[in-house]
C-alpha cells in the first residue's frame, strides 16, 4: 500500500502482523474514502434541497450544507464534551457486543445478520426478569444489586442465545440459509416483542409501547462521568475483558480452532474430524448470547426499560465487525469510530437540522469499501506505477 | 425438477386450496367470524390485491435469478428496490415544476427509478466482478446505504417522510375485462401487473433458449468452460447483474407508481423486506422463473391476507402479529422445502482472465 513513515510501519507491523497491517491499512483507507464519498452525498443533497440561508458557495452555486461544517459538528458531538464522550463510549461498548455476534459466526463461515433480533428479544428478557425479581428482593441496596445485575445479564444472554440457537439448528439440520433465516427472524423479533410488551408489561402511565421501569437497584450507574451520562466505567472494563476473552477463545482453544478451520476449509475441517453441525449451532448460540448481553446492558445502562425504537445496533455491529476484519481485539477501535458516528449523528441533527440518517449512509459506504480490499490494492499499485509513491518495503500489493 | 412438473404442482396446489376454501365458505354461516374471514379471501378484490403485491417480490426474484445464475450473490436486491422506489417518488414530485403532470410524470418517474437502479447495479457489479468484493457483505452494504439514503434524502427534500404521488391506476382490456371473475382480476389490472405477467415467461425463455441466457448459466455453473470457449466471464456477469438491476428497478418503481402511490421512508421503508422475500422466492422456486413468481405470489397472498384479517378486526390478535405472518410462513417453507441446488460457482470471483 502507500508509503508510511518507517517507525509507524514498524510499530503497526509488530502490533498486527504482516497481513494484519495490510488489513488495517485497507480499513483506514476505506473509512477515509467513505467519509469523502459521504461528503459528496452531503454536498449533493445540499444542492437539491432548498433552504433560506445557504451555507456554502462554490463555483457560483449555493449549497445548503457544508460538508466540512457537518463533519466538524459530528466531531464535536462525539468528543467535544465529557457527556458526548460518555455517549460515544456507551455506543462503542454496545457495538462491540453486536460486533462480536457477527464476528464469531463469520469466522465459522456463517453470516449472522440476526444480531438485531437477538438484541431486541434479549432486552425484553432482561426487562421481564428484572420486573419479576425486583419485588422479591425488596429493600434495594447492595444486596439487591448483587442479585439483580447478574440475573438481568443472564436473562439477556439466555434469551439472545436461544434466538441464535434457532437459526443455528435450522442451518445444521435443514440446511436453511442463515442469511435469510436470521434476517426474517429480525422482522419477527421486533413484532413479537412489541406485542408482548403491549399485552403484558405496558406502563399504563405512558403513551406508546413502553414497559414499566426496571428496579433502581439494577440500573448501572455512571462513575467518573457526569451524572447525566448513561455509561458505566465498570461496563467498559467488562467489555474490554470480554474482547480479550473472545480473542483467546478463537485463537487458543479447541472450539476456536474448529470455528476457524470450518470457516476457511469446510471440507478439510469435516474430513479432519470437526463436527460441523455442532460448531455451527454453538457459534450461532454464542453469538446470540453475546448480542443478548448487549441487549441486557442496553436496558440496564441506557433506557431502564423496554421501549420501541431500539436503535439499529445489530446492523451497525455488522459494520463494526467487517471494519475490524472480524478480529475481536480490533472491534474496540472500530467500535469507537462507529460510536462516534452515532453520537455525531445526533449532533448534526440538533445543531444543523440535517437528518442523522446520513450516518447510516456512511455506515453502508464503510462496509462496501472494506468488503472490497482489491480496490485499494489496485489503486496503490496504480499510484506506485505512476511513480507518485516509492515502493513500500516488503508488503503485498 | 422440470419446469412443467413444478408448474403442474403449483396449479394443483392452488386449485386444491381454492376448493377447500370454497367448500368451507358454503359450510360456514356468512355472518360468523370464520365466515367473514373466508369471505375476505374468496373475493375478486383479494385476488387483485395479491397480484399487485406480488409485483415487487416477483421482480426482485426474477432479478435475483439473473444475478445468481451468472454467479453473483445479490443480497442487495432490497437496496435496488428502495433506491428505485425513492427515485420514482422524487422525480414524480419534481416534474410538475417543469410542467409535466399526470400519467406522463408517473411514467417518467418509473423510467428514472429503473435507470437509477441499473446505475447502482452497475456500481455493485464493478465492485463484485472487477474488484472481487465479498458479495454477501457488499450486497448487505448496498441495502444499508439505501436504508440510510432513503430517509436522509426524503427528509431533506420534502417536509414529510412519506411524500405521495398517486398511482397509474388500472388498464382495463376491452371485452376481456368483462369476463366474470377472471376479467376484473387479470384484465383490469395495473400496467405493472401486465409487465410481471409478461416478464415471467420472457425471463424463463431468455435464460433457457437465448445465447445470453446460456452464457449466464455457464458463468454461474462453470466459468472456466465459458472462458475456454472464448467468452469473457466478467462481461457475462456484468450483464447478469445489470439485468437484475433492471428487473429490481421495475419492481421498486412499479410498486410505488403502480400500487402505493407513496414512498414511506421510515424504518424498513415501504419496501419493507419485499426484496428479501424475492430472494427467498427464487430459492424456494429453485431458480426457475415460473416457480419463483409462484412463490412470490404465495408470500403476497399471506401479505394481503394479513391486511384483510386486520380489517375484519373481529379476532383478538394484535395487528403486529398479523404483520409478521408472511415472514413466518416464509421461514417455515424454506425450512421444509429441501435444499435448493445452487449454481456451483456462486459467490466465487473468477480470476482466469487478465
Amino acid at each position: 500500500m502507500s508509503r508510511l513513515p518507517a517507525w509507524l510501519s514498524r510499530l503497526l507491523r509488530r502490533a498486527a502482523g504482516l497481513s494484519g497491517l495490510e488489513r488495517a491499512l485497507v480499513s483506514v483507507a476505506a473509512v477515509v474514502a467513505a467519509l469523502v464519498l459521504g461528503g459528496f452525498v452531503v454536498l449533493g443533497s445540499g444542492y437539491i434541497a432548498s433552504c433560506r440561508e445557504p451555507t456554502l458557495f462554490l463555483f457560483g452555486t449555493s449549497f445548503c450544507f457544508d460538508p466540512v461544517e457537518v463533519y466538524a459538528a459530528m466531531y464535536q458531538g462525539a468528543f467535544g464534551t465529557q457527556l458526548n464522550q460518555a455517549l460515544t463510549l456507551q455506543r462503542m461498548t454496545l457495538l462491540v457486543f453486536t460486533g462480536l455476534a457477527f464476528a464469531i459466526p463469520y469466522r465459522a463461515g456463517l453470516f449472522n445478520i440476526g444480531a438485531q433480533g437477538q438484541f431486541v428479544l434479549a432486552a425484553l428478557g432482561t426487562t421481564v426478569t428484572l420486573l419479576w425479581l425486583g419485588p422479591l428482593v425488596s429493600g434495594g441496596g447492595l444486596l439487591a444489586t448483587a442479585v439483580l445485575v447478574p440475573a438481568g445479564l443472564v436473562a439477556g444472554a439466555l434469551a439472545g442465545g436461544l434466538y441464535g440457537l434457532l437459526p443455528g439448528v435450522l442451518k445444521a439440520r435443514y440446511g436453511t440459509n442463515e442469511v435469510i433465516s436470521t434476517l426474517l427472524l429480525n422482522f419477527i423479533a421486533t413484532a413479537v416483542a412489541i406485542v408482548l410488551v403491549k399485552r403484558f408489561f405496558n406502563d399504563p402511565g405512558i403513551q406508546g409501547t413502553v414497559s414499566r421501569s426496571i428496579p433502581e437497584a439494577a440500573v448501572l450507574r455512571p462513575w467518573l462521568f457526569p451524572t447525566g451520562a448513561r455509561f458505566s466505567v465498570a461496563v467498559l472494563a467488562a467489555t474490554l475483558a470480554l474482547v480479550v476473552g473472545f480473542w483467546w477463545l478463537l485463537n487458543r482453544t479447541t472450539l476456536g480452532y474448529d470455528i476457524r478451520v470450518l470457516g476457511r476449509q469446510r471440507a478439510a475441517a469435516v474430513f479432519g474430524g470437526v463436527d460441523a453441525a455442532r460448531t455451527t449451532v454453538l457459534s450461532m448460540t454464542i453469538a446470540g448470547a453475546v448480542a443478548g448481553l448487549g441487549g441486557a446492558l442496553y436496558v440496564m445502562m441506557v433506557v431502564g426499560r423496554w421501549q420501541t425504537g431500539i436503535p439499529a445496533l445489530g446492523f451497525d455491529g455488522i459494520a463494526v465487525s467487517v471494519l475490524a476484519g472480524n478480529n475481536p481485539l480490533a472491534l474496540v477501535p472500530s467500535g469507537v469510530l462507529f460510536g462516534a458516528l452515532q453520537s455525531g449523528g445526533l449532533a448534526i441533527n440538533f445543531q444543523l437540522g440535517i437528518p442523522r440518517d446520513l450516518v447510516e449512509v456512511l455506515r453502508g459506504l464503510v462496509i462496501l469499501l472494506v468488503a472490497t480490499p482489491e480496490l485499494f490494492r489496485i489503486a496503490g499499485r496504480y499510484l506506485r506505477r505512476r511513480g507518485r509513491l516509492r515502493p513500500a518495503g516488503g508488503e503485498a500489493g | 425438477m422440470s419446469a412443467t412438473r413444478t408448474a403442474r404442482r403449483w396449479v394443483f396446489g392452488a386449485a386444491a386450496v381454492l376448493t377447500v376454501l370454497a367448500a368451507l365458505r358454503l359450510a360456514v354461516p356468512a355472518e360468523s367470524v370464520p365466515g367473514r374471514m373466508l369471505g375476505a379471501v374468496l373475493d375478486v378484490g383479494y385476488a387483485s390485491s395479491v397480484l399487485r403485491l406480488t409485483v415487487p417480490i416477483a421482480f426482485a426474484a426474477l432479478g435475483g435469478i439473473f444475478a445468481e445464475r451468472a454467479g453473483v450473490i445479490n443480497i442487495g436486491i432490497e437496496g435496488f428496490l428502495i433506491v428505485s422506489a425513492l427515485t420514482s417518488v422524487i422525480v414524480a414530485r419534481r416534474l410538475p415544476w417543469a410542467g409535466v403532470t399526470g400519467p406522463t410524470a408517473l411514467w417518467l418517474a418509473f423510467v428514472a427509478g429503473v435507470l437509477v437502479s441499473v446505475l447502482v447495479a452497475g456500481v455493485f457489479a464493478v465492485l463484485t466482478v472487477r474488484y472481487r468484493s465479498n458479495q454477501v457483505i457488499a450486497g448487505l452494504a448496498v441495502w444499508l446505504v439505501a436504508l440510510g439514503l432513503a430517509p436522509f434524502i426524503t427528509l431533506t427534500l420534502f417536509d414529510s417522510s412519506s411524500p405521495t404521488i398517486g398511482t397509474l391506476g388500472t388498464w382495463p382490456i376491452p371485452l376481456l375485462s368483462q369476463v366474470p371473475v377472471v376479467g376484473p382480476v387479470l384484465f383490469d389490472a395495473s400496467p405493472v401487473v401486465y409487465m410481471m405477467l409478461l416478464a415471467t415467461p420472457l425471463a424463463w425463455y431468455a435464460l433457457r433458449y437465448t445465447r445470453l441466457g446460456r452464457r449466464i448459466r455457464a458463468a454461474g455453473e462453470n466459468p472456466k468452460a465459458l472462458d475456454t470457449a472464448g467468452v469473457s466471464v466478467s462481461r457475462v456477469r456484468y450483464a447478469g447483474v445489470l439485468v437484475s438491476g433492471v428487473l429490481a428497478g421495475i419492481g421498486g418503481a412499479g410498486f410505488t407508481v403502480g400500487q402505493l402511490g407513496t414512498f414511506v421512508a421510515v424504518g424498513q421503508t415501504s419496501i419493507g423486506g419485499r426484496g428479501f422475500l424475492g430472494i427467498v422466492a427464487y430459492l424456494f422456486g429453485n431458480y426457475n422463473p415460473f416457480a419463483a413468481v409462484g412463490g412470490a405470489m404465495l408470500f403476497a397472498g399471506f401479505d394481503s391476507l394479513q391486511l384483510r384479517l386486520q380489517q375484519i378486526g373481529a379476532l383478538d390478535i394484535p395487528s403486529e402479529l398479523f404483520g409478521i405472518l408472511p415472514f413466518v410462513v416464509v421461514l417455515v417453507t424454506i425450512t421444509l422445502v429441501r435444499r435448493t441446488r445452487v449454481p456451483s460457482a456462486l459467490g466465487e470471483p473468477y480470476d482466469g482472465e487478465e
